[in-house]
């Protein structure tokens, strides 16, 4: 992938990050009490409703896609070399993917009620 | 200001002959008008043949003096003394670069990354009149103006020496490097587009300068390399948007024949 795609990515995925964690907070944090809002009970409640289980599951990638990408940005001014270079690249492709499917199945099992 | 003294700290290091460098003072009789190159030649031809430094035409065109004066990249030739404030200074080799000997630094990097964007007009359709021209390639002021400043550009080295990306990444080209890149992509005159972009769009090519300023900042000649970074940054990702609209090919400037060819040429 071309670095100019990257970058798109992560201007995206930046812009995003910031709507979407104003939205969260708002509904989590001004809408609902914030001691109510932070109750186990009502964190469920929120991934079992259809929309705003689909608002943290796009949070979750957008988040994570942005911060793994800026990590890999950092790692290669760390270091230089063409090794150095498709390591960082594959290493961090795998991490993110890793755990957004972990994430992901969070989401999920909190979702199909699964965690009780 | 004549009659006063002026400490000069020099730093001084033979990588050769010693670990580390260590810093020699020298006490320079002030004159009127006195430049760091003068106050340099003076402890040089008077006090100590041995400081070794770059420098030549004297009048900030060659860029060849860049050094660290009280810690920022400047010119030698083009830094007045006076205007340093109180009267003791410190001279270092510029940062970023290996040191050969005291203030000389090796600047091979610098220009094999300027050589690497393909410094100079690019066409396709007339590669013969690059050989042999027979007119001239027009651009209109406005043209002209986009690109001008960073025409400017004597390759001192300062900008690529104040830049933190590139004291942290050898593969980045440096802000003098990408601003020449922006001014060919800009120029009319120039067929390179593809090629240009992908010099750049790399793991260590444009994207990677977090725009920190400090080139424009000690930039002797008033060019702005940042400004051509991020006007880069716009070009290649425009360029690259799968939304771009059909481009119908660069028209380019055509050759009008020099109507002055005849004068030219020797009897």
């Amino acid at each position: 992938m071309r670095e100019s795609t990257m970058m798109q990515l992560q201007y995206v995925t930046a812009v995003l990050a910031i709507g979407l964690v104003t939205v969260h907070l708002l509904m989590q944090g001004v809408l609902v009490p914030y001691g109510e809002a932070v109750s186990f009970q009502h964190v469920l409640s929120v991934y079992r409703d259809a929309v705003d289980g689909a608002l943290l599951e796009v949070l979750l990638i957008v988040v994570l896609a942005h911060g793994f990408n800026g990590l890999r940005i950092i790692l290669l001014e760390w270091r230089q070399g063409a090794v150095w270079t498709r390591g960082v690249n594959w290493v961090v492709l795998l991490l993110a993917i890793a755990t957004i499917a972990y994430g992901t199945r969070t989401v999920v099992l909190a979702a199909t009620g699964q965690v009780a | 200001m004549d009659g006063g003294e002026l400490a000069l700290r020099i730093q001084r290091f033979d990588p050769s002959l010693e670990k580390g460098p260590h810093m020699e003072l020298y006490t320079i009789p002030l004159k009127e008008g006195m430049t760091v190159l003068d106050a340099l030649l003076y402890a040089k031809d008077s006090l100590d043949h041995g400081i070794a430094l770059r420098f030549s035409c004297r009048m900030a065109s060659c860029g060849s003096c860049g050094m660290k004066i009280n810690g920022r990249p400047r010119l030698a030739c083009e830094t007045q003394v006076a205007d340093l404030g109180p009267r003791a200074i410190t001279v270092q080799p510029m940062d970023n670069f290996p040191i050969v000997r005291d203030l000389v630094v090796d600047l091979e990097s610098f220009f094999e990354k300027h050589a690497g964007i393909s410094p100079g007009i690019l066409r396709k359709e007339d590669p013969r009149e690059q050989e042999s021209p027979s007119g001239e390639y027009l651009m209109t002021p406005q043209e002209l103006d986009s690109i001008v400043q960073f025409t400017y550009c004597i390759k001192c080295g300062l900008c690529s020496s104040s830049c933190p990306t590139s004291s942290t990444d050898a593969s980045f080209p440096g802000p003098q490097a990408l601003a020449q890149e922006y001014r060919f992509l800009k120029d009319v005159r120039d067929e390179g587009g593809k090629e240009r972009l992908d010099l750049v769009d790399t793991d260590h090519g444009v994207w990677r300068c977090h725009f920190a300023g400090t080139c424009s900042a000690v930039c002797p000649k008033g060019v702005d390399p940042a400004l051509g970074i991020q006007l880069l940054k716009r070009h290649v990702m425009a360029a690259r948007s799968p939304m771009r609209r059909k481009s119908k090919g660069r028209s380019g400037a055509k050759v009008f024949p020099n109507p002055n060819k005849d004068l030219l040429k020797q009897p």
